[in-house]
């Protein structure tokens, strides 16, 4: 129920905008995120956005897991590993 | 692009390994007892296989972030006699309409007959008001904080349209409240992960009565494996440390305060009340009602529900959901688990729904324990 997708604002029109992902765009309402501007990306759930992600922490969050990968390289044979998934990530269908 | 998550191996490898050796270094052999809270996070953990990679030393119990679950049987029934009055569109989030009430479900009442549709948004439902002014339209109201302010909105709209043939069944429920019932029911918990996006709305100081009342750690964690290993790293990291804090393991979504407009509109639309949970009984502040100037927009103002059950509960047919959605037996400790509950044949919700925590143990082959 309470999953979000990470979604890119392409136009806004008042208390909605235009979301797309891979291609896809969609209109959701900003009435719980007035403060979010063009450009910005929102968690969209049940077609409303419920949050502006803060790209300055996801970049810092994705520089800590790059310095995990670094710091231990992949090596030949490991098997106790989530199998990573084919699907883009964050499709997984909201509800 | 820096909004998508990675799912790379290497850092999941490494934080695996990490989280099992902090454990183990720990005195005594007990496994960590983790809690996820949010069913989103159960999918995510049992879909990547993390649960069994992060045993023995850490054990995750899957709790009652599932609203489709956690929906009581006498509130099913009751949205059952709604799809069954005259004139009455029924417009509900997916799952709930497999999900079995004391006799019948949604979907089987849909086949006899009643109008019941499946939305995305209650603005949809809103939208079927809009549209069909001879009908009067319910939205179920299911889901936590993270939908509550949306089914809020909708309701906002709908007043100030006058569209009177709106109206919600809110069966929302707050999350704080059921982590406390959890605890204060005598669960034995070491740490608490913290749902992502119910955090979203909350803001992660929600989540401070937990180290301060109880003495448990809380990571907050986002929805990929790497975000949910980085929180249980974080986890362990201060229940070994035994300095029991809120970590927000989820800083690109979540904030100490949340949103304030969706909380602002949530208290100008419901008032809190107590909430009935499939496992966890009656929990004081855990529920959302509409307040009185929204009376006509109120279903349990405007229709006649039962209001007991009408025949028999899942309970009385050997479901052990309940027990599920507290923590106290994992799924395959049911003894329906697989045999004569599965998600083709489901006895109960937890079964249904596609984040309840025995459907994602049945489809990512936990069905071992």
């Amino acid at each position: 129920m309470c999953l979000a997708i990470p979604l890119h604002i392409t136009a806004i029109d008042g208390e909605w905008a235009t979301v797309t992902r891979g291609g896809v765009a969609r209109r959701v309402s900003l009435v719980l995120t007035p403060e979010a501007r063009m450009g910005d990306h929102v968690l969209v759930h049940a077609g409303f956005a419920i949050a502006v992600l803060d790209e300055e922490e996801a970049r810092a969050t994705l520089a800590l897991f790059a310095e995990l990968e670094n710091a231990h390289p992949r090596r030949a044979g490991d098997a106790d590993t989530p199998a990573p998934s084919n699907d883009p990530p964050g499709a997984d269908r909201p509800q | 692009m820096t909004m998508e998550h990675p799912r790379a191996a290497g850092p999941a490898r490494a934080l695996i390994g990490a989280i099992r050796r902090r454990a183990s270094a720990r005195a005594g052999r007990e496994p960590l007892r983790l809690m996820e809270f949010c069913g989103g996070h159960t999918h995510a953990i049992m879909r990547y296989g993390l649960r069994e990679a992060l045993a023995p030393e850490i054990h995750l119990l899957s709790g009652p972030g599932c609203p489709v679950c956690v929906t009581s049987d006498s509130d099913i029934d009751a949205a059952i006699a709604l799809a069954s009055v005259p004139g009455t569109v029924v417009a509900t989030f997916g799952d709930l309409v497999r999900v079995p009430g004391t006799r019948s479900s949604l979907q089987e009442a849909r086949a006899a007959g009643a109008d019941v549709r499946i939305v995305y948004s209650a603005l949809d439902a809103l939208e079927i008001a809009r549209r069909s002014p001879n009908r009067a339209v319910v939205m179920l109201g299911i889901g936590f904080e993270t939908t509550a302010p949306t089914v809020a909105a909708a309701l906002e709209m709908a007043r100030a349209e006058k569209q009177t043939n709106f109206s919600v069944l809110s069966l929302h429920k707050r999350t704080p409240p059921a982590m406390r019932a959890i605890l204060n029911g005598g669960a034995r918990l070491d740490g608490i992960i913290g749902p992502g996006h119910v955090t979203a709305i909350t803001g992660w100081r929600a989540w401070e009565f937990l180290p301060v009342e109880f003495g448990i750690p809380c990571a907050v964690a986002g929805f990929e494996p790497l975000d949910l290993l980085h929180a249980i790293d974080q986890l362990v990291a201060a229940i070994v440390a035994r300095t029991p804090r809120v970590v927000n393991a989820y800083p690109r979504g979540v904030t100490a305060e949340g949103n304030a407009t969706a909380e602002a509109l949530l208290v100008r639309v419901f008032e809190v009340g107590h909430a009935d949970w499939r496992g966890l009984g009656n929990v004081p502040e855990s529920g959302l009602s509409p307040r009185p100037k929204y009376a006509v927009h109120d279903a349990r103002r405007r229709f006649a529900l039962p209001a007991t059950v009408a025949g028999k509960t899942a309970v009385a047919r050997g479901c052990r959901c309940g027990d599920v959605l507290r923590g106290a037996i994992d799924p395959a400790e049911c003894p329906l688990f697989g045999g004569a509950c599965t998600p083709g044949r489901p006895v109960g919700p937890c079964m249904v729904s596609s984040e309840g925590a025995c459907a994602a143990h049945y489809r990512y082959g936990g069905r071992a324990g």
